[in-house]
């Protein structure tokens, strides 16, 4: 396998490189079971987090996962309000390479940053999120959680993705990845949040009466994002739960038919789900943010910052 | 002064046959094209064995920056620009800062443009500072020497303050040239909405926020009896409302770039910014219509929207980077790469859209190359090649995806009456 330097999306992981990584979440989530749940692979390294975005859960999960590989961490904390611009971005960018750090893991809230950062830095980036564009470990960590429930085997899994389809990044990596394992995806959403121009396979519903139809294994439910235009998308969030909501009544079909569900959180209690979800013993939100942890690790294990970057597709 | 250019082939707007003939130039006048003509005592004879004579370009959409962001681009090295690509006047655009919207800035933009070697002109803006509120002084703009006017960047969004401006503009027999597009509907997209935009994460400017405006623009015209010219246009949809409307006898005119011609969406592959322009690069599938247009004449003209930016501005990531690319000193090479030397259409495209019909419609008479003629004409060398790099470029701003590339073709000549702008 060619070593890598980046992650920046899912499109140009290798069928080679994406086994790689989950395979070896595998022994990394076991080790959590031990008392010293640390192994030596990254000491002397250096990892540092660099969110434009907050995000308290991914930037913990990165840093949790790096220091069990016994890196050093640091969190370098930059102004959300004043620093936005691609340009100043190259400017802590001078910095990072200055401090000579072998990883930086990026959060920002325009597409395509990490790619700028990864172009101007020798360290590994890892894109821990970018605008609408992709969140290449929460697929990831999507897909290692379904080998997991399915026995190892997801090929032929039906998953459903429910919500704010056109602006979110985690449906597009989680669903181009969930395809890529040979799994059928669906989605449901009110039309203005459906991309136009889907990949033909993908089947777009209107309602939850075809989605039951259509006998989902898993349904995933995305993050209603807040109003991002002076255009609102839908009327109201009392008309989505209602409409587009895993309600209690559609939660009882999800337990009639064992459907798993998954959120990639935070989750909006009464808008994406009802508050009862969290008691729904095949939810699978918390098992995903443990092996949020695993598949990280495996992803800095698996990246080695200053090699070549000229073979990205 | 005589210059002998001799073995050359001819290009006319005519006929895609090239008639091969020699050229005599004296004072800055074509005197004679014969075969065979003999050098007498003192001609200087140019050599042009395998090369194409063809009547010089001209360009009716540039944006030269200055006054104001002369960092980009000023007026003299965009002039200089344009004759290292053929091209032997322009048309300015008046988003500039200031913007060219009063008789004063537009005196002043030609008194910069006199110290330049080639003639340009320049539009001014429709409304005052291209805000689509208030008519700009059009017809003071026209008696100082503005041969078109344009908010170029910007549509008028008002139709009342278009159809006023149109109804105005008519008065002066002046075009007016519409840049189409319907800002709510582009909101903060910086590349075309579709399946690319879709996987980069980037917000989309959908095709109907050009097609709407466009349809609209056209319709005001027929209305009110005015000329409306319609720039670079992108979709093979707005293509065919064009074409629908001249059909019933609008006074519609319309460009064409040669990077929508070339590029598309799906060129946008890891945030290139240098494929970031507005309109912004459609699908494969409007590349092959468009051209199709430009075969059949729907487009009247070529233009480049020579768009330059600095590097760092465009060193950004994708949506912050400005809009737009250069395009004065690729244009011809890019064309002939990709189109004339593989034979999807001849040099009489060329010259009757980037050369004759540009300068119709600014009302200057066409510079065939034929005797009696003025000396305005260029030499392409069809053997040649040109690599576009920094150093080549007298463009102050490299901002093209043909930046360090090798095209087919080269401009090795260019002479404008008595005085030869270039011999490569
Ligand atoms: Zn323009």
């Amino acid at each position: 396998m060619t070593p890598r330097k980046d992650l920046l999306d899912i499109q140009s992981l290798t069928d080679e490189e994406l086994e790689f990584i989950l395979s070896n979440a595998v022994p990394f989530k076991n080790l959590f079971k031990r008392s010293v749940k640390k192994v030596p692979t990254l000491k002397g390294r250096t990892v540092l987090t660099l969110f434009y975005e907050p995000s308290t859960r991914t930037r913990s999960s990165f840093e949790i996962a790096a220091s069990r590989l016994s890196a050093d961490v640091t969190n370098f904390s930059v102004s959300t309000s004043s620093v936005v611009k691609g340009e100043s971005v190259l400017d802590t960018v001078a910095t990072l390479e200055a401090m000579r750090t072998d990883y930086v893991v990026v959060r920002h809230s325009m597409s395509g940053i990490p790619n700028l950062i990864a172009k101007h830095t020798n360290a590994s980036v890892i894109n821990a999120g970018d605008g609408f564009h992709a969140h290449p470990t929460q697929g990831l960590l999507d897909v290692f959680t379904m080998r997991e429930v399915f026995g190892g085997d997801v090929r032929g899994a039906r998953v459903a993705f429910i919500g704010d389809i056109q602006h979110s990044r985690v449906a597009r990596s989680t669903n181009l990845l969930c395809r890529r394992m040979g799994m059928q995806t669906a989605m449901l959403a009110p039309g203005s949040l459906i991309p136009r121009e889907l990949p033909q396979e993908i089947a777009v519903f209107q309602d939850w009466k075809e989605l039951y139809a259509w006998k989902p294994d898993v349904i995933y439910l995305l993050r209603v994002q807040t109003e991002r235009q002076n255009v609102p998308f839908f009327p109201s969030i009392g008309e989505y739960h209602r409409l587009f909501g895993l309600t209690d009544e559609r939660l009882k079909w999800a337990r009639d038919n064992g459907i798993w569900v998954m959120h990639p959180g935070p989750v909006n209690r009464g808008v994406e789900l009802t508050d009862s979800v969290m008691e729904y013993e095949r939810s699978l939100i918390d098992q995903q943010v443990e092996n949020g942890i695993a598949v990280r690790m495996s992803v800095l294990y698996w990246l080695k910052p200053g090699s070549s970057t000229e073979d990205k597709p | 002064m005589k210059r002998l250019f001799k073995g050359g082939e001819i290009a006319t707007e005519d006929s895609p046959k090239l008639t091969r003939v020699d050229v005599l130039v004296e004072d800055g006048k074509i005197v004679q094209v014969a075969p065979g003509i003999a050098a007498g005592e003192g001609t200087e004879v140019v050599d042009c064995t395998g090369k194409v004579i063809l009547p010089a370009l001209f360009d009716v959409h540039v944006h030269a920056r200055e006054p104001g962001q002369e960092q980009k681009e000023n007026i003299l090295t965009c002039s200089e620009a344009a004759i290292n690509g053929g091209v032997v006047g322009f048309v300015m655009m008046p988003n500039t800062a200031p913007a060219i919207d009063t008789a004063g800035v537009v005196k002043t933009v030609l008194e910069s443009a006199r110290k330049c070697r080639i003639p340009l002109y320049t539009s001014g803006a429709i409304t005052k500072g291209r805000e689509g509120k208030e008519l700009a002084a059009i017809g003071a703009m026209k008696a100082a020497g503005a041969v078109m006017i344009t908010d170029d960047g910007y549509p008028v969004s008002n139709p009342v303050v278009l159809r006023r401006a149109m109804e105005y503009a008519k008065n002066f027999d002046l075009i007016l040239a519409s840049h189409c597009e319907t800002m709510e509907l582009s909101g903060k997209g910086s590349m075309h909405e579709g399946k690319v935009s879709y996987s980069l994460g980037l917000e989309g400017i959908p095709a109907i926020s050009e097609e709407i405006c466009l349809d609209r623009d056209i319709r005001i015209a027929q209305y009110t009896g005015a000329h409306v010219h319609i720039q670079h246009v992108t979709t093979a949809r707005g293509m065919n409302t064009i074409r629908r409307f001249k059909e019933e006898g609008v006074k519609v005119t319309c460009e064409i770039a040669p990077h929508h011609l070339i590029f598309n969406h799906e060129d946008i592959r890891d945030y290139d910014t240098s494929y970031k322009m507005n309109p912004p690069l459609r699908t494969p599938e409007d590349n092959t219509l468009l051209l199709q247009g430009l075969i059949d004449g729907v487009f009247d003209v070529i233009a480049t929207d020579h768009a330059p930016h600095t590097e760092f501005e465009k060193k950004n990531d994708f949506q912050s980077a400005p809009f737009g690319i250069t395009g004065l000193e690729t244009a011809l090479p890019c064309l002939y790469d990709r189109f004339m030397s593989k034979g999807v259409f001849g040099w009489d495209v060329i010259v009757k859209r980037y050369s004759a019909e540009p300068r119709r419609i600014i009302k200057l008479p066409p510079v065939p190359v034929v005797e009696g003629g003025v000396a305005e004409f260029i030499v392409f060398d069809p053997n040649g090649s040109t690599t576009f790099t920094k150093e080549f470029m007298k463009s102050k701003s490299s901002n093209t995806p043909f930046l360090n590339q090798t095209l087919k073709g080269s401009v090795d000549v260019v002479v404008l009456k008595d005085e030869v702008l270039l011999n490569r």
